[in-house]
């Protein structure tokens, strides 16, 4: 039974609309100013919508999307962690994105100039982006890994289990994947050459969108007879994307990362910001520029889902643009002590 | 390089509110409460307490104020000299704002 009287209980039911890092530093006498503010006034609803508002705004800053005064490797780790979170989402679109495009163009003898320039940026965009998450992925296993080896990893199982978990459906769901690579195999006869790319970017593309498409066509498989473990689990894929992005943006704020990482962090959280905002433009520029004249719009999952899918993309670019930005700011305060 | 505007310019919205803090630190180390009595009483407006916090902890984070050790669970908070340099920029501007208004009203409007 709590000896805390009905003000305290108040005060600190109030508290929980900030983040626990918040909660640490300024609850003490948080709680305290309450219960004097509670004698003067005892309920006043506008004083509790500000709480509410300002403790969402502290776990924004918790996201890194905001300043927070907490510490500067926190906001760093933030930033980073969560623009990974938001990137392995995206990351299925940009590739279903840029597949489409691959086999549009692939599929044409006569290639205008825009939809070449497009389908060029998007295949440079794809490729750049997967290989930042991969080194990014990269170094948290490594750092997972040395740390465990260290007895100091505690706190990593649970998003170990959970990065675990959701990465085996994934793998899972692209248990073919080998398999089309030897099916396919006669696309990339002769290997991959400089001077003419076509046939190997065909076979990639190929390849990626017969995986990818039905992780973005939800409930919707546009192919009749697919199993139903089949459908459930490529439908299940995104979420999974969601939970290992989580999984690892949290191993990225607890693990001991190598000293470079927090170096760069700042580059990498604006190129991969850039990276997104320039997807979405190009996509949006190859749909204009006649990419979709004799090809789905969407493919398989229609217009309005695609338009979604673009819209989120964007919503992500300006996210961790966001991230970038407080990330800068609280570098300049540090840098202004 | 920042100066000290920036320093009160970055919080935005809060500067204003910010001017106020540090106004009141100005007269000596405040709790969280005391400030919003002590803010109450010189310019009639009342903090609320999310507000009074977020801002708490941007100052600290700029350095324009520090937190002292508490008192149980109370804990006061100064002025640093930057907060000080910063005050006293900031209130030199607006003298010069306010006595160009108040000039341009007279010569003008008759006014002020």
């Amino acid at each position: 039974m709590s000896s805390d009287s009905t003000e305290t209980r108040r005060a600190k039911r109030l508290l929980n609309w900030y983040p626990k890092a918040w909660r640490e530093r300024y609850g003490g006498e948080f709680v305290d100013h309450l219960e004097q503010e509670f004698v003067d006034n005892p309920t006043d609803f506008r004083r509790s919508l500000n709480i509410a508002v300002k403790g969402m705004v502290a776990r924004m800053g918790d996201f890194g999307f905001s300043r927070t005064p907490l510490s500067t490797e926190g906001q760093t780790r933030a930033a980073l962690a969560t623009s990974f979170a938001l990137m392995a989402l995206s990351s299925i679109l940009v590739v279903n994105f840029w597949s489409r495009a691959m086999l549009n163009w692939s599929a044409r003898t006569y290639h205008p100039i825009p939809v070449s320039v497009t389908t060029g940026i998007l295949s440079v965009v794809a490729a750049v982006m997967m290989l930042v998450l991969m080194a990014i992925l990269l170094i948290v296993v490594v750092s997972v890994v040395r740390q465990f080896l260290r007895r100091r990893g505690r706190t990593l199982v649970g998003p170990l289990i959970l990065a675990l978990g959701s990465g085996a459906l994934i793998l899972y769901a692209l248990r073919r994947l080998p398999g089309m690579l030897v099916s396919y195999s006669h696309m990339f006869q002769g290997g991959f050459r400089w001077t003419h790319p076509g046939p190997a970017m065909y076979g990639l593309a190929y390849i990626a969108n017969s995986s990818v498409q039905w992780w973005v066509a939800l409930w919707n498989p546009g192919v009749s007879g697919a199993p139903t473990l089949f459908v459930v689990v490529n439908n299940l894929v995104p979420l999974a994307a969601l939970v290992f992005g989580l999984a690892i943006a949290t191993l990225l704020r607890r693990v001991e990362l190598p000293a470079f990482v927090e170096r760069t962090t700042r580059a990498t959280v604006m190129l991969l910001g850039m990276l997104t905002g320039v997807a979405v433009v190009t996509h949006v520029a190859w749909l204009a520029f006649g990419g979709p004249s004799d090809f789905p719009t969407f493919g398989f999952e229609g217009r309005t889902a695609g338009v979604i899918y673009i819209a989120f993309l964007a919503v992500v670019s300006v996210l961790i643009v966001r991230t970038q930005r407080a990330l800068r700011g609280s570098n300049e305060i540090t840098v202004t002590m | 390089m920042a100066t000290n505007q920036d320093a009160l310019i970055g919080l935005g919205r809060n500067a204003a509110a910010a001017v106020l803090v540090l106004s009141s630190l100005a007269g000596g180390d405040k709790h969280g409460y005391a400030l919003v009595k002590d803010v109450e009483e010189f310019a009639g407006v009342h903090l609320p307490p999310g507000t009074l916090y977020q801002l708490l902890a941007r100052l600290e984070a700029r350095g324009l104020i520090t937190a002292l050790q508490a008192d149980e669970r109370r804990r006061p908070y100064r002025l640093t000299a930057q907060g000080a340099t910063v005050l006293a920029d900031y209130i030199a501007a607006q003298q010069r704002i306010l006595k160009t208004g108040q000039a341009r009203l007279k010569r003008s409007w008759s006014l002020a």
